[in-house]
C-alpha cells in the first residue's frame, strides 16, 4: 500500500531510482539550475560508487557545463572530502552524486555552497524556484569551459584536517587492532590509508572494494553490520566501523562484536568534543538525552532541530556549536574540521578518546548515562496526518510538547517523537526513556493511539 | 532568432545558448540511444569547439543511460568517426560537429552500423523517439561504461594509407587552410607519420577562434589560399571545414577553384579505375557532371538538395554500381571509404589526380568544357510557391523538367534550378550555361521569382 517515492524534486535536491525516474536530462537540468544560481565560475564534483554514479557524473557535468560553470572532477569521493575540498579550492559551490544510505537504485544530488556547507532553507527554495521555471543560464560557445579532474588533493586535505584536531601520534603508540566494514563505498580506499597508512592501526577491512556493489544494506546499523561483528569477534579487533556508500556516516561495534546505539557513538564524540573545543551541542528532536545529560556535565547547551543533516549544520553555524548530529542516523559534525558530518572525523575521534583514556569501547559506553530507546514506523492515510497528531497530543495533556519537526512530547527522564517521512507515507515514531519498561510502555500507548 | 536551432531529419543542430540547450542534446541523445539496438557500443567523436565539451557530457550521460557502451574518440573529424564505427563493429554513432557552419553554432550527426547516415526512414524514427520522449531507460545495474580512445585517427590514417600512396605524393608542395578545425590534427599526424610535409595555415585548434567561416567555398579560398599559392611554389592548395567533411581547392596560381568543380574532377579521376559507373548528385550542381560522365561511360542521377536525399539514393543502388556521389559544395563521398563525406580523402584523390597526369591543377581544369553558374538567393514572402513554380514551367515548355525539388529544367546546353531552402527562408535560383554566362536567362528567372513571390 505504501506509495514508494521512486523520484523527489525537493528542496533537499533530488533523488530518485535510476531507469525511469531519476533520469540524464533531470539530473542534468537540476545541475544547470545549480550553476545558474551559484553562477559562473568552479564547482566541484564527485561522487560514491554507485553504478550510476558516472552516468550521472556525465548528466551533471553536462549541466553545470551549459550554465558557463568549470567543472572540478574529484570522482569517487567521500562527501565530507568533497565539502572540504570546495571551500579550499574557493569553488563557487559542489554537488556530490550520492544517495547515501539508500539501495543501490537510487541516486541523488547533494548540493553545497561556496563553503562546502549544505544549502540552507533560503538557497535550497531559491534553487528549487529557478529549476522549476527553467530560466537557466545559457551559455554560449566562447563562454563553456571544461571538465577538470583532480583525484588526489581532496583526501590528503581531508586527512590533514583531521589530524589536526586529534593527537595522532598517541593513537599510533596504541597500534590499535581495527576492523572496517567499507560498504565497498566512496570511502574505500581513503579510509585504508587512513586507518592503516596514517593511524598505523591494525587494520582488518572487509568490503573496501568501489569497483564493487554494496554488498550488505547501506544504511550502518546494528542489524546491517553482523558481518562487521563477526570480523571483530574473528580478529579480536579493539574497534570495529561501519561506513555508508558516502563516508559521512559511521556505526561502530566493540569489542566484544557489540553494534552499538548510533545515539552513544554520537555522545562518546560529544564527550571528547567538549573536553578539548568550547562551544554548545546541536541535535535533533529524535537525538537520545543522553547528550542532554553530557551537555550539562561540561555546563554547555543542547540546541534541537528538525530532523536533516541541513537543519542541524544551519543551527550549528548560527550559534558556533562545538560539535553536533543526528544520533539514530549515525554520524557527528565536528566543525573545528569541518561543518559537516564525517565518518573520518568520527572515527580519529573515537579512537582518539580511547588511546586518552586507555579504556575500552565497551567500558567507554558503559560511563554514559543510560536510557531505553524503541522506534518503529506506522503507515497512515492520506489526510489523516494531523488528526493523528492532534489525538496523540491531547491524550497526553502532562507532556511538554515541541511542534517543530512533528510532534515531541516531552516528559522528565522520558520523551517520544512522532514525525512523517520525508519520503513514503510513514510515522516515524521514536520513544526514549530511563528504563526499558518505561519505553516499552509508551512505545505501546503510543502505537495503540496511531493505529487505532 | 528564428534560426537558431533546427531540428529535422540531418539531425539537430542550433547556436548554443541561444536555441540548443543541454535538455535538447540530452534528448536527442536518450532518443538514438532508444533507437540503436542495444549490445554493441556507440562511438562518439567531436570538432573542437568548446560547446563540443557540454555536448559530449550530456550525449555520454544519455548513451550510458539507455545501456550503451560509449567509446569515446575526443577530438577528431567525422570522417573518423565514420571510420571508427565499422573498425569498431559499433552499433552507431554520433559526430558532435556543426562542420562548416560559423564557431557559435554545434549539431549532432548521427550513424548507423557501418558509419553510414541514417536513411530517411531511420532519421523518421530517430525524431518519432525524440517528439515522443519516451526513453528506453536501463535500470542502475544494466548501465554502459565509457572508455575513451586515442588511437581513432591513427586508425583511419593507416586506412588512408592502404588507399592512397602517400609516397608517391611527398613531391607535392600543399598549402592547407585547416580553418581552426579537425584537420589540422589529421594533417599534423600524416606529416609526422608519412613526411607528407603539408604546409598549414590556421592551424591552432582552440574552439573559441576560427580564422575565417569554416565555408568551402571558392571566395574563401582565393581569400585565404590565394596571396600564398605563387609564392609559395604551391602546387595545390586546399580548404577544410571544422570537422574536415568538405574540401575546396586553389589551384597553383592562386585561383579558388569552383567548389562545383571538385566533384566532377573528382569523377574524371575515378571512374576509369571504378566498377561502378552511376554518379549520383543533386539537382543544382554542375552539368559539367554529365560531360565527364558521358567520357567515360558513367551517367549521372540527379537527386533532391541535401544529403538526405543523395542517402536515400544510395541505399537503392548496390555499393559497386556506384563510383561517387556528391554534392558542389566540396563533399564527396567515395565507395572505398563507405560512402561517407571525407574532405581529407577527396583531397588525396586530388593529389593523386594531379601525380598521375603529370598536370597542374589549372591544366587539368582547362580540359574540361567550361560552364559559368549564375547563384543568387531571394528572401522567401510568399506562401504559394507551387502557383510560382508552375508559372516559371509554363514560361519555358519545351526544356527537360524535374519537379523533384522545386523546378529544374535542362536543356543540352543550360538549365536553371529554382528551389526554396530547406534551412533558410529564401528561395535559391541558379542558371548554368555552357561556354558563357546564362545572364539573360537568370535575369528572367529572377524577375519573375521576385514578382511572383
Amino acid at each position: 500500500m505504501a506509495r514508494e517515492h521512486l523520484l523527489k524534486v525537493g528542496v533537499s535536491g533530488v533523488r530518485g531510482v535510476i531507469g525511469g525516474f531519476l533520469t540524464p536530462g533531470l539530473g542534468a537540468s537540476f545541475a544547470q539550475a545549480f550553476g545558474t544560481y551559484v553562477g559562473k565560475g568552479r564547482v566541484v564534483i564527485g561522487r560514491d560508487t554507485r553504478t550510476s554514479g558516472p552516468m550521472l557524473t556525465h548528466a551533471v557535468n553536462c549541466g553545470l557545463l551549459a550554465a558557463g560553470c568549470e567543472v572540478i572532477d574529484l570522482g569517487v569521493m567521500p562527501t565530507p572530502t568533497i565539502q572540504m575540498y570546495i571551500s579550499h579550492v574557493k569553488a563557487r559551490g559542489g554537488i556530490a552524486l550520492t544517495a547515501s544510505h539508500n539501495p543501490p537504485e537510487y541516486n541523488a544530488l547533494k548540493l553545497f555552497n561556496r563553503e562546502g556547507l549544505f544549502f540552507n532553507q533560503y538557497e535550497r527554495s531559491e534553487l528549487l524556484d529557478l529549476f522549476h521555471q527553467s530560466q537557466f543560464t545559457q551559455a554560449g560557445n566562447d563562454e563553456i569551459r571544461t571538465v577538470k579532474q583532480d583525484l588526489t588533493t581532496a583526501p590528503a586535505l581531508h586527512i590533514d584536517r583531521v589530524l589536526r584536531h586529534v593527537d595522532a601520534d598517541r593513537i599510533r603508540r596504541r597500534r590499535f587492532r581495527v576492523a572496517l566494514d567499507g560498504v565497498n563505498g566512496a570511502g574505500s580506499e581513503m579510509s585504508v590509508h587512513f586507518l592503516g597508512n596514517v593511524l598505523q592501526t591494525q587494520l582488518e577491512a572487509i568490503s573496501v572494494d568501489p569497483t564493487k556493489v554494496f554488498p550488505r544494506i547501506a544504511e550502518p546499523r546494528p542489524d546491517t553490520l553482523t558481518e562487521l561483528a563477526a570480523l571483530v569477534r574473528r580478529t579480536g579487533a579493539d574497534v570495529g566501523f561501519g561506513q555508508d556508500p558516502d563516508g559521512d556516516r559511521l556505526a561502530v561495534c566493540d569489542e566484544t562484536g557489540q553494534v552499538l546505539d548510533n545515539d552513544d557513538v554520537l555522545a562518546l564524540a560529544v564527550q571528547r568534543a567538549l573536553t578539548h573545543t568550547p562551544g554548545d551541542v546541536v541535535v535533533n528532536l529524535t537525538t537520545s538525552s543522553t547528550i542532554d545529560d553530557i551537555a550539562a556535565q561540561h555546563g554547555r547547551k543542547v540546541y534541537r532541530t528538525p530532523v536533516g543533516e541541513a537543519n542541524v549544520v544551519e543551527m550549528m553555524q548560527a550559534v558556533k556549536a562545538a560539535i553536533g548530529g543526528e544520533g539514530s542516523s549515525g554520524g557527528i559534525i565536528y566543525p573545528a574540521v569541518h561543518l559537516c558530518r564525517d565518518s573520518y572525523t568520527a572515527m580519529a575521534l573515537l579512537l582518539d578518546l580511547m588511546a586518552e583514556t586507555g579504556r575500552t569501547v565497551s567500558e567507554l559506553v558503559a560511563g554514559l548515562p543510560r536510557y531505553a530507546r524503541l522506534s518503529g514506523k506506522v503507515p497512515f492515510e492520506h489526510g489523516r496526518l494531523g488528526t493523528l497528531m492532534q489525538g496523540l497530543e491531547e491524550s497526553f495533556p502532562d507532556a511538554q510538547t515541541n511542534r517543530m519537526d512533528g510532534l515531541k512530547l516531552l516528559w522528565e527522564g522520558r520523551w517520544l517523537h512522532v514525525r512523517s517521512s520525508n519520503t513514503e507515507p510513514l510515522l516515524r515514531l521514536a520513544v526514549e526513556a530511563r528504563t526499558a519498561e518505561q519505553a516499552q510502555s509508551l512505545f505501546n500507548d503510543a502505537w495503540q493511539r496511531l493505529t487505532s | 532568432m528564428n534560426t537558431a536551432l533546427r531540428i529535422s531529419h540531418v539531425g539537430l543542430r542550433g547556436i548554443v545558448g541561444q536555441g540548443l540547450t543541454a535538455t535538447h542534446v540530452m534528448e536527442f541523445a536518450a532518443a538514438f540511444g532508444t533507437f540503436l539496438e542495444p549490445g554493441r557500443p556507440v562511438v562518439l567523436g567531436r570538432d573542437p569547439r568548446l560547446s563540443g565539451n557540454m555536448i559530449r557530457e550530456g550525449v555520454v550521460a544519455s548513451l550510458l543511460a539507455c545501456g550503451h557502451d560509449v567509446i569515446d574518440l575526443g577530438i577528431v573529424s567525422t570522417p573518423v568517426v565514420q571510420h571508427a564505427i565499422q573498425r569498431l563493429d559499433a552499433a552507431g554513432g554520433i559526430a558532435i560537429s556543426a562542420s562548416h557552419n560559423t564557431i557559435d553554432w554545434n549539431a549532432l550527426r548521427f550513424f548507423g552500423p557501418s558509419g553510414i547516415y541514417l536513411n530517411t526512414a531511420e532519421s523518421g524514427e530517430l525524431l518519432d523517439i525524440y517528439h515522443l520522449h519516451r526513453f528506453r531507460f536501463e535500470e542502475w545495474n544494466k548501465l554502459g561504461k565509457l572508455t575513451v580512445s586515442s588511437d581513432a585517427i591513427d586508425a583511419y590514417l593507416d586506412e588512408l594509407a592502404r588507399v592512397f600512396d602517400l609516397e608517391r605524393l611527398r613531391p607535392l608542395r600543399v598549402v592547407v587552410d585547416c580553418c581552426n578545425g579537425t584537420s589540422a590534427l589529421i594533417l599534423r599526424r600524416m606529416n609526422d607519420r608519412f613526411g607528407c610535409g603539408f604546409i598549414l595555415i590556421n592551424e591552432r585548434v582552440d574552439g573559441r577562434t576560427v580564422a575565417h567561416t569554416p565555408n568551402t567555398s571558392a571566395s574563401i579560398v582565393e581569400l585565404q589560399l590565394g596571396p600564398l599559392m605563387q609564392p609559395l611554389q604551391a602546387d595545390a592548395g586546399f580548404l577544410f571545414d571544422m570537422d574536415a567533411d568538405r574540401v575546396a581547392l586553389a589551384d597553383e596560381q592562386g585561383r579558388g577553384v569552383s567548389e562545383e568543380l571538385v566533384l566532377p574532377m573528382l569523377a574524371d579521376h575515378l571512374l576509369p579505375q571504378s566498377e561502378g559507373k552511376l554518379i549520383i548528385a543533386n539537382l543544382s550542381s554542375t552539368a559539367l557532371l554529365e560531360d565527364v560522365a558521358a567520357r567515360h561511360g558513367a551517367r549521372v542521377l540527379r537527386v533532391p538538395v541535401g544529403r538526405q536525399a543523395a542517402i536515400d539514393a544510395l541505399s537503392t543502388y548496390r555499393p559497386e554500381q556506384i563510383a561517387l556521389a556528391g554534392e558542389g559544395t566540396g563533399a564527396v563521398m567515395m565507395p572505398q571509404f563507405r560512402f561517407v563525406y571525407d574532405g581529407i580523402a577527396s583531397m588525396l584523390a586530388i593529389l593523386t589526380m594531379i601525380r598521375d597526369r603529370g598536370q597542374t591543377v589549372s591544366q587539368i581544369l582547362a580540359g574540361y568544357p567550361s560552364h559559368h553558374i549564375l547563384k543568387a538567393e531571394v528572401p522567401l514572402t510568399s506562401p504559394n510557391i507551387p502557383a510560382l513554380l508552375m508559372e516559371l514551367q509554363e514560361l519555358f515548355p519545351d526544356g527537360t523538367m524535374d519537379r523533384s525539388d522545386g523546378l529544374r529544367i535542362s536543356w543540352p546546353d543550360r538549365w536553371f534550378h529554382v528551389r526554396v531552402s530547406q534551412t533558410e527562408p529564401i528561395i535559391r535560383v541558379i542558371a548554368e550555361q555552357r561556354d558563357s554566362e546564362p545572364r539573360e536567362l537568370f535575369e528572367t528567372l529572377l524577375d519573375r521569382v521576385r514578382s511572383l513571390n
